[in-house]
């Protein structure tokens, strides 16, 4: 299991069994504060009580530790990790609270005879478990709990229809039933009658239900906003800490360049830049090298730009969806930037992730709440939603149009109906074209998506914007983006940090809600001491545009090797491929 | 009627420090024969041990007036007729104060679910095997879900739960039988042979009933292994413990395989004689596909001998995944053979294996005390 996540932690592996071996921990190290060996794991305490396997960065443990060994702790060495067994030591479970960062770790108390996993706030680190009712296995990837060959792999349909309903299989299910993800924001706690229920301690719900959406209103705006951007100044600063170079993945978006404007800011003195371009978009308005250029310059960076190459995107396929933990629609920009940076030698880098759900990024944040003020009393009315889907399903297939538009009156009145058809990939009445009557019955049944994703928005903040910033990090970041910016990048051994999923800084820019509804990515782009230029900040949104769809679309052929009809997403498409590699994403 | 309880919260039934009044709805009590009777008397015994608990009311179907029970454990009389038995339960439900409702028998689930969430009390439900691994109606269904606590036999039986109830993992457990002390290695019943004119000879055992409808167990397998066997291990013989309508097609089927000589039929044995029917044989084979734990297994183990079972089933968990004895593919006649020739040379071991010591009461009443502390308390 633990040497199948290799590539996770090139530099270093460790093993610790104790309790006569009925438990045991494994650790693949990818040393990045304290390289010496003291840094090894897993770490016991020195009092042999605790001991730790810990997977991600804790940004704030020099703080931790000073406020520790002003309590008296001793350190024996200069790593994050041993924060994590002093702070367990006097708090308990509740130590999660106080850590600022990305991580999900296991720490086994002798004195309790207990494990506790636990999950960062946004769920940045990944941790899956499986109990079988006598064994808890966990690891940082399903892949690695299938690799010890104990564990059933009887798909999930949960996990199969969430996938080919959301293009990447939502929390807590996994494609195998054995396995679950403890979710993010969670802790569990393993005793002797096995692996407890997961207890939240962090909900971004909550983190906008807490914050004051609009009090004071136009009158504080500039307060606000000021402190939004010392809060982002804050981030970034807390996002560079390592001993070793942290570099950053460039565009010529607004949130990559705010983040190196910021880094400079913060007192960054040798930035490594790394842009992904493509000849295809050469000449184009879609082409990133130009501006990201100019911003490298603009902030002085030693600056890469990294052409992607159609050939090299087919020779890495196969690596490609060998790294894919679960299956996942993305991933792939992740993958060639990732491995960019790891060529040039980083083995950390900045990622604008997140940007677009803390500050209003996507259309759907314009969308969901205009479709659901126009549906919300028309799909009260019963059966009439049903009906014009179905009478609507035939027409968007005749007339080529988006089929989801058939299912606006159906899901378009509530949030939860609204974003499943904003992000969705099939919808649930079109299921049947890729998987079997049995498997979306039991899928459907157990997923509950409409309940999954009304979950996500408890406690309700009572505004749109939250509501959406909710659902969008809640549930496309952290099942989608942050999975994939996972697997892409530490399969190149490399850690991708993003300052703009931090939960220091949610709670800012939450209470700053109005003036991020108001004035969206200018609050970013605005935030270096040198802002960004009007080249960028003006500059039309192009969505995540490459060739690479372009090139996917290359592997969707029929039986007979052509090209398959296109009057479909591409996404669909590619999600069969991808489904299709994976043997428990059965297709009907 | 007050609202049901919120399935899968932890929650103080009357305080932390208070103890707990347990109501069991069951099939078998105390007095009753048979592996069910067995395990709810385990149970019982081992609730009434936990600090955690108070007492425990037991609303038996079948068992016997009198019957002896632990400290702490009251059983009412039994109700042997199924629709007397729902109303006395049903009755006692509401007379009688309690923190938790056990219930016994899936079959039974949906009842108790109904008195569980009239009276806004936790339902803790036990399974035991093959009446779980298949999807069972809705109404069943729906009422395992409301379980606050399910514990199953193996992680098997676990599993196949799991695969059609959408529960919390977290809320189903797994809780085995556990051995009795009485099966322990022992002198040779000389007697005992000659009756059944085994001196000299090497024999196979399987213990279970020979019930049409229970073939999985795999007695025609071994059957048909036998003559290949023999071949290698002339003096074997197969002694065919327990009885059931399954008898005559058995006894036909080794006819047909021309062992029939070789094959003893010796019916039901008597409780109290059984451990020395484990000490007539040389290996204890039962190549099923449908245990839910199969505790005889752990009874032969105990006894000494070597043990053989399938890997398809909860017999796993009995053999504790090969320590404490040889799991095979049950439907690969070659693994059977082989497996059954190496045990009958390799003989008796003399002493338990590692491992079946894990199933010792006490194990098995530390479990429950933190079952019912981790969930009800």
């Amino acid at each position: 299991m633990r040497d199948h996540m290799a590539a996770r932690g090139p530099d270093g592996a460790g093993a610790w069994y104790g309790e006569a071996d009925r438990i045991g921990l494994g650790h693949r190290r990818l040393a990045i504060i304290d390289l010496t060996d003291n840094g090894h794991q897993p770490m016991q305490s020195a009092d042999g009580r605790c001991t730790v396997t810990f997977n991600g960065e804790i940004y704030n443990y020099r703080e931790l530790r000073r406020d520790l060994e002003a309590a008296g702790c001793v350190f024996q060495s200069q790593s994050d990790t041993e924060v994590l067994l002093h702070l367990y030591a006097r708090q308990g479970v509740a130590m999660v609270r106080a850590l600022r960062g990305m991580f999900a770790f296991a720490l086994f108390d002798a004195r309790e005879r207990v494990t506790l996993l636990a999950r960062d706030p946004y769920g940045i680190k990944p941790l899956y478990y499986s109990d079988d009712g006598w064994t808890c296995r966990f690891a940082s990837q399903v892949k690695a709990l299938l690799a010890g060959r104990k564990i059933s792999h009887e798909p999930d349909p949960a996990g199969q229809v969430g996938f080919y309903l959301l293009g990447s299989v939502p929390e807590p299910f996994t494609s195998f039933r054995a396995i679950r993800a403890l979710p993010a924001g969670c802790t569990l706690l393993i005793d002797r009658t096995g692996a407890g229920a997961p207890e939240r301690y962090h909900a971004i719900a909550a983190a906008f239900e807490r914050a004051d959406l609009d009090a004071g209103g136009e009158a504080n705006e500039y307060d606000k906003v000021t402190a939004c951007r010392a809060a982002l100044l804050d981030s970034v600063r807390a996002h560079l800490v390592a001993d070793v170079p942290v570099g950053a993945f460039l565009s010529a978006g607004i949130d990559s360049g705010a983040l190196v404007g910021l880094m400079r800011d913060a007192g960054a003195q040798r930035i490594e830049t790394v842009t992904v371009g493509f000849d295809e978009f050469r000449g184009t308005a879609q082409d990133e090298t130009g501006l990201a250029g100019e911003v490298a310059q603009l902030y002085g960076t030693r600056h890469t730009t990294r052409i992607v190459t159609r050939a090299e995107f087919e020779a890495d396929l196969p690596e490609i969806v060998t790294a894919m933990d679960q299956p996942s629609i993305d991933g792939i920009n992740t993958w060639f930037v990732s491995k960019a940076a790891r060529e040039l030698g980083l083995k950390v880098a900045i990622s604008g992730l997140g940007g677009d759900e803390l500050f209003g990024g996507y259309p759907s944040f314009r969308d969901i709440p205009r479709w659901v003020r126009a549906f919300a009393i028309p799909s009260q009315v019963p059966l009439l939603g049903a009906g014009v889907r179905r009478l609507g399903s035939v027409m968007t297939g005749r007339l080529g149009i988006n089929p989801k538009a058939a299912g606006l009156l159906e899901y378009g009145g509530t949030y939860a109906g609204a974003y499943l058809l904003r992000r969705g990939l099939f919808m649930p009445w079109e299921l049947a074209r890729v998987l079997d009557p049995d498997t979306i019955r039991d899928g459907l049944a157990r997923l509950q998506p409409l309940q999954l994703i009304g979950a996500a928005l408890q406690p309700d903040a009572h505004d749109n914007f939250a509501r959406v910033a909710t659902l969008e990090s809640a549930l496309y970041m952290r099942n989608q983006l942050l999975r994939d910016t996972d697997w892409a990048s530490m399969a190149h051994s490399l850690e991708v940090r993003a300052p703009l999923v931090d939960s220091v800084l949610l709670a800012h820019v939450a209470a700053a809600a109005g003036s991020a509804r108001r004035k969206g990515k200018q609050v970013l782009a605005a935030a270096p001491s040198r802002p960004l230029p009007a080249a960028v900040t003006g500059r039309a949104k192009t969505g995540f545009t490459t060739p690479v769809e372009t090139w996917m679309r290359a592997f969707v052929t029929d039986g007979d090797g052509r090209l398959r009809s296109t009057d479909i997403p591409w996404a669909r498409d590619w999600s069969r491929v991808v489904g299709a590699r994976f043997p428990a994403t059965t297709h009907a | 009627m007050g609202a049901g309880l919120e399935p899968g919260r932890r929650r103080t039934v009357s305080g932390n420090n208070s103890r707990m009044t347990v109501l069991a709805l069951i099939s078998d009590g105390f007095g009753a024969p048979g592996g069910i009777a067995q395990y709810n008397r385990d149970l019982m015994t081992a609730l009434s041990q936990s600090s955690a608990v108070r007492d425990i009311v037991a609303l038996p179907r079948f068992g016997q007036v009198g019957a002896p029970t632990p400290p702490k454990v009251t059983q009412r009389r039994p109700q042997p007729g199924r629709l007397s038995w729902v109303v006395n339960a049903c009755e006692m439900a509401l007379q009688l104060p309690f923190d938790i409702l056990f219930c016994g028998h899936l079959n039974a689930a949906p009842l108790a679910a109904l008195i569980a969430r009239g009276r806004s009390k936790p339902l803790w439900l036990q399974v035991h095997g093959i009446e779980a691994w298949a999807k069972p109606g809705t109404a069943i269904r729906k009422a395992t879900a409301r379980a606050h606590l399910i514990t199953a036999v193996s992680r098997h039986t676990r599993a196949r739960l799991l695969s059609w109830c959408d529960i919390d993992p977290a809320r189903v457990r797994v809780l085995p039988n556990t051995v009795d002390a009485r099966f322990h290695v022992r002198a040779y019943p000389s007697e005992l042979a000659s009756r059944y004119g085994l001196v000299g000879r090497k024999v196979i055992l399987t213990v279970g009933r020979l019930a049409a409808g229970e073939q999985y167990k795999g007695h025609d397998r071994i059957i048909g292994a036998l003559a290949d066997v023999r071949l290698n291990v002339p003096e074997a013989v197969y002694l065919v413990v327990g009885s059931g309508d399954d008898q005559l097609r058995l006894e036909a089927a080794a006819v047909a395989a021309g062992v029939r000589d070789h094959v003893i039929f010796a019916g039901q044995v008597a409780a109290e004689d059984l451990p020395d029917h484990f000490r007539l044989a040389d290996v204890f084979a039962m190549p099923s596909t449908g245990e839910g734990f199969g505790i005889v297994f752990l009874e032969a183990a105990a006894s000494g001998l070597p043990v053989i079972a399938g890997h398809r089933d909860g017999s796993a968990d009995a053999l504790a995944d090969g320590v404490i004895g040889t799991l095979i593919d049950p439907g690969n006649r070659n693994e059977l053979v082989t497996a059954l020739i190496g045990a009958l040379r390799a003989g008796r071991a003399g002493m338990p294996p590692d491992g079946v010591e894990r199933f010792a009461f006490p194990n098995f009443a530390t479990q429950v005390d933190a079952l019912v502390r981790h969930h009800f308390h």
